[in-house]
């Protein structure tokens, strides 16, 4: 084998053995975004489809960690179609005017063991405020986040009509997501 | 009183269909104008579901009103009324008929382009027939109010033609749809 080739070789083995920016994570199959609350008292779920995640995180760099989540709304439903014409109405998500929900940190505390907390923005329904999403982190080769958030649908001016009374729906909805990454791949 | 319609006079199945429909359409016609009137939420959703359900209760009955109507013919105008009135009564027959199938339709409609569910009692779902519009519907909605207030204006017109024939003309035309006129002379008059 020619001296050129070997080195080239070489330089390959080099590249692909570097880690390529190993913090950056891409949102993998399998993931969820999900929210519940009381309406008249009867606990409801639903969910977010379509959300999708950008992640840079490291345990031993949280100064360097991001994460991005933009959450589509027209979709969202909790399984009853007369619930769902209700919660993309004006009266709540107002999804006509709002498409869309962001949610982005820049800061990441360790809590201890695999448990962390973003402290990010929430951009929804034309309001933006800072909301903690608290998270455990599983490693791996399909890293997983596995995260809840409280958030006060008032503090974002959502619900009008008989919604803007918390005896009718919960100013508490509480947001969970199992989130599941692979590893953004490497340039070559 | 037999089943079936005669010359001269209504049945007990068709009397049931007329006075079973003029009375859903009173009540579903004040929970439609309530629900207007309340903000959106859970109790008018509860409101809505009960308005679906009496509309497709309505839908159903004048579906099978005309059919028996096909089957059972109906009793002769009354003698003595002018072909220009007999002409009128014909025509706003017509018109109520038609309202009675425009109303429920268009509130099916919009219901279908609101993107809700349309359900009878929570026993029975009815299919979409069209996929969500926001646009459409709010035109059907409109549709929907502008009709059930020709609906009313039809049928009140209707019920003041009926008076003017038991008062005015004094023929049997308004005493042979009412529950339980059992006997009916051979002229068409009342007993």
């Amino acid at each position: 084998m020619p001296l050129q080739t070997r080195t080239a070789l070489l330089a390959c083995l080099l590249l692909a053995n570097l880690p390529a920016r190993a913090a950056d994570y891409q949102q993998a199959a399998g993931s969820t975004l999900g929210f519940s609350g009381t309406l008249e008292g009867e606990r409801f779920e639903g969910r977010f489809p379509g959300f999708t995640t950008r992640l840079r995180f490291d345990p031993a760099k949280l100064g360097e960690a991001r994460l991005d989540v933009i959450i589509p709304l027209a979709g969202a439903t909790t399984g009853n179609r007369d619930h769902d014409a209700e919660l993309r109405g004006e009266s709540l998500l107002d999804v006509r005017r709002f498409a869309q929900a962001r949610y982005t940190a820049s800061r990441i505390r360790a809590l201890g063991g695999n448990r962390f907390a973003a402290d990010g923005v929430l951009s929804l329904h034309g309001i933006a405020k800072p909301v903690t999403l608290t998270f455990t982190w599983t490693a791996g080769k399909q890293a997983v986040l596995v995260g809840t958030a409280s958030v006060r649908r008032l503090q974002f001016g959502i619900g009008s009509a008989s919604y803007a009374d918390t005896g009718t729906l919960s100013d508490l909805i509480v947001v969970d997501t199992r989130v599941v990454f692979a590893p953004v791949a490497p340039m070559r | 009183m037999t089943l079936r319609n005669s010359a001269t006079h209504w049945g007990s199945v068709s009397k049931t269909f007329h006075w079973l429909i003029v009375l859903l359409l009173l009540g579903q016609g004040t929970v439609g104008l309530l629900m207007g009137d309340m903000p959106r939420g859970p109790d008018k959703l509860v409101l809505m579901n009960l308005h679906k359900s009496v509309g497709i209760t309505i839908l159903a009955l004048a579906v099978l009103r005309v059919l028996w109507l096909l089957v059972a013919g109906r009793p002769h105008p009354a003698p003595g009324v002018s072909a220009r009135n007999r002409m009128l009564a014909k025509l706003g027959h017509l018109v109520l008929y038609a309202l009675l199938f425009a109303v429920p339709l268009t509130g099916w409609l919009l219901v279908d382009y609101g993107g809700r569910d349309l359900g009878w009692f929570g026993l029975l779902e009815l299919p979409n027939l069209v996929s969500e519009n926001h646009d459409l519907h709010e035109a059907f909605e409109a549709a929907h109010e502008l009709l059930f207030w020709a609906l009313t204006a039809t049928a009140l017109g209707h019920a003041l033609a009926a008076a003017y024939h038991h008062v005015f003309l004094k023929d049997a035309t308004l005493a042979r749809i009412l529950p339980g006129s059992k006997r009916i002379s051979p002229d068409g008059g009342p007993a």
